[in-house]
């Protein structure tokens, strides 16, 4: 039991970096209609700022990871600025093909600065450990679970009770309505990307805060988070949540018992467990667990 | 007017079928006195304007593949080596460049291949081939091409390939040498755990670990682990539920950090000894760095970039600039030695350097002066592997004050597994 409940901790701590990437991905696509493939870059850059803040302006952790936030979100706004807003009104295929060259060239100039060898983001006590009922989990991981419980409840608090929040719900229900209720468009899609940038970097940071830091391909862990957005829903903010975590829980779960239950799927199983999973739950509901049925008049 | 045409047209068709041509007879320069990869015309900036030019090719793992962070330093190690050899008057007439022919491989076998492709007609030899897989992907067109190879790797295979000039233990007497010294020093005495990547490198470790957990009577398992950080969680899962007192890490850096440091973080405590390739001194930088300073010990093939040897002071020297220290310069370094012996003999015989009198030179070569960094005899070509190879390594602990993290734990030697080990052929098979 403690087996298991071992993998359901990590496996939130690890779902908790996957939920944060989820969310990016759904505020985008829900402001917009565009999957962008420019979270990886994002999530880089994030974590490359809090290194940067803590490395040459020796800050601690914390003001470091409000530091990032703040840059990845002017990079995520600055993004949409130069290279989405000019290509409003073209096929939504051709925004996401966009967001994939914006990937690119952010990842290049995030591997000119990283070079080689890993950077990583100290965390204070990151090594300690805290033991209860024969678990066990670094404060690092406890402070990202925190972390990330604190910004889903604020995000929900925002598009419940904020103006804006409900000015950027009004802007994904229907883009011509909210126009004509004097919501400012272009300023909702811009603050769907400032939000994205800031929720990468916090993931970000607390990558490089883990394990060997960020390297030139820890891009790919924030590809995990695409099968996530798949099984919540694509549109669906508390979606992002669930299947960030379920993807976690998933691979950890899978990662202990699988090489005993099912030796027979192999090794490393526990790399392709969310796929399955994903695959699964669009077996059953085609739109994802929380996602908007689309009804088309015909 | 007619004929005027006519003959233009001659001329214009000779032109174009000449140009054609010169541009299928690829970029060797079969113009130069001693075939492909030699040049009478000097080296780009060369040190010695008389001398002609011998080019080497490396075909490494520069940006993104996991070794990068090794790759790197290697590289410029080896650059620095060709540097001084140059700077001592280059060799038979020849400067030496390694500059020119860099590839970028990114550890993938299909692009080690591609880029050996664009290089083959260019170069005498490869100064560096990186990876297993990657060198065993560009064997048989090296053999077809007579070129010699230096690999970036240890694998036993090498042992039994006349082209591949490979120094020091290789990764299966690493592991026997490791895990021989954890039972003797860290009181293994239950079970070893082979946690390796799924290919020849891993392979040929995970192959020393169990011929030496069979040897000292401990259980075994192996478990193999993809590359990337958050691919680990099946590795640190299999520690934890299997509670080995010896991990025994065939991968690299980052991942080894991460499996080490997710273990430790839910409470394994244990030793873990690496392969030479799992260590690099910025992971001192990381979350891992104090489980890592506690129970982390590195396999390795000579002593690290701090060590008192002739060779090490060469390095030192010509590296003089460098701002971090990495034991990827040290393996650069001393990895170029055999090259250098066997251009140096291939001046010495009729025809001087050529591709064909370079092979034979390195047939050979039945000692190599390493200047101290390893024991001359560590390098023989002359005989079987089983009487010629080399067994002994050195074991390294993490220590912060030491240039490059870590200091000599164990001296040079070879432990009781692999001894006695039969080599007659290599640990694991490559395929």
């Amino acid at each position: 039991m403690t087996t298991f409940l071992q993998s359901v901790l990590n496996g939130f701590a690890q779902g908790s970096i996957y939920a944060l990437l989820a969310l990016g991905y759904v505020m985008i696509y829900k402001a917009t209609h565009v999957i962008s493939f420019a979270q990886p870059a994002l999530m880089v850059c994030g974590g490359l700022f809090a290194y940067h803040a803590t490395s040459v302006f020796e800050l601690p952790f914390w003001p470091a990871l409000i530091v990032a936030i703040i840059a990845g979100a002017l990079l995520g706004m600055l993004v949409e600025r130069l290279a989405l807003r000019p290509m409003v009104g073209k096929p939504v295929f051709t925004l996401a093909i966009i967001t994939i060259g914006v990937d690119i060239v952010l990842r290049i100039f995030a591997n000119r600065y990283m070079g080689p060898d890993p950077r990583s983001v100290p965390y204070p006590g990151g090594s300690n450990r805290l033991e209860f009922w024969g678990l066990s989990i670094s404060h690092q991981r406890l402070g990202l679970i925190v972390v990330t419980a604190v910004t889903v409840a604020a995000l929900a608090m925002f598009f419940r009770y904020a103006k804006t929040g409900l000015a950027m719900r009004a802007t994904a229900l229907n883009q011509e309505t909210a126009l004509a209720q004097g919501i400012r468009v272009g300023t909702m899609f811009a603050l769907a990307w400032a939000i994205a940038g800031g929720l990468a970097a916090i993931a970000g940071t607390f990558v490089a805060a883990t394990g060997a830091g960020m390297e030139q391909n820890t891009w790919i862990i924030a590809l995990k988070a695409l099968p996530a957005i798949i099984i919540g829903g694509l549109d669906s903010i508390p979606g992002a949540v669930i299947g960030g975590l379920a993807v976690g829980l998933v691979e950890s779960i899978t990662a202990v018992y699988q090489p005993d239950v099912a030796p027979w799927l192999g090794n490393n199983f526990a790399l392709v467990a969310p796929y399955a999973l994903m695959f699964l739950v669009l077996l059953v509901k085609p739109y994802g667990l929380f996602g908007t049925k689309e009804v088309e008049r015909v | 007017m007619k004929q005027h045409r006519k003959l233009a047209r001659v001329v214009a068709g000779a032109a174009v079928a000449a140009l054609v041509l010169t541009g299928c007879r690829g970029g060797g320069d079969e113009d130069s006195a001693s075939g492909p990869g030699i040049t009478e015309e000097a080296c780009p900036d060369a040190v010695n304007k008389d001398n002609g030019c011998i080019y080497l090719g490396a075909i490494s793992d520069l940006t993104k593949g996991p070794f990068a962070p090794l790759a790197v330093p290697i590289t410029d190690a080896q650059k620095a080596f060709w540097k001084k050899v140059n700077e001592d008057g280059g060799v038979g007439g020849f400067d030496v460049n390694i500059d020119k022919y860099i590839a970028d491989a990114e550890y993938n076998p299909e692009i080690h291949n591609k880029k050996y492709q664009e290089m083959r007609n260019d170069v005498l030899a490869l100064g560096q081939t990186l990876g297993s897989s990657q060198t065993l992907a560009i064997l048989e067109d090296m053999k077809a091409d007579d070129v010699i190879g230096v690999p970036a790797s240890w694998n036993s295979a090498w042992d039994f390939e006349d082209q591949i000039l490979q120094s020091g233990a290789n990764y299966c007497f690493e592991a026997m040498n490791g895990v021989d010294w954890a039972v003797a020093n860290r009181g293994v005495k239950g079970k070893v755990l082979a946690i390796h990547y799924p290919n020849d490198y891993g392979g040929d470790a995970a192959a020393g670990v169990e011929a030496a957990a069979k040897a000292n009577n401990l259980d075994f398992k192996a478990v193999e682990t993809a590359t990337g950080q958050d691919n680990q969680a099946g590795a640190v899962a299999a520690v934890l539920k299997e509670k080995p007192d010896l991990v025994y890490v065939t991968t690299g850096p980052a991942e080894m950090a991460t499996i080490l440091g997710g273990a430790a973080a839910q409470g394994w405590k244990g030793t873990v000894v690496g392969s030479s390739p799992t260590w690099n001194p910025a992971l001192l930088q990381t979350e891992a760095a104090p489980a890592l300073e506690a129970m982390y010990f590195q396999a390795g093939p000579w002593g690290p970039w701090g060590t008192e040897s002739d060779g090490h002071k060469a390095m030192r020297d010509a590296l003089a600039e460098v701002d971090s220290p990495s034991d990827g310069y040290t393996a650069g370094w001393v990895w170029e030695y055999p090259l250098l012996a066997a251009l140096k003999a291939a001046a010495d015989m009729d025809g001087g350097v050529t591709r064909e009198n370079v092979v034979k030179a390195a047939k050979d070569l039945d000692s190599v002066d390493y200047e101290g960094m390893l024991p001359d005899d560590a390098f023989n070509q002359t005989g079987e592997a089983n009487d010629v190879a080399w067994r002994q390594s050195v074991i390294s602990k993490v220590d912060k004050e030491a240039p490059t993290g870590v200091s000599i734990a164990e001296e040079m030697k070879a432990g009781p597994t692999a001894e006695g080990y039969d080599y007659t052929e290599p640990c694991f098979a490559l395929n």
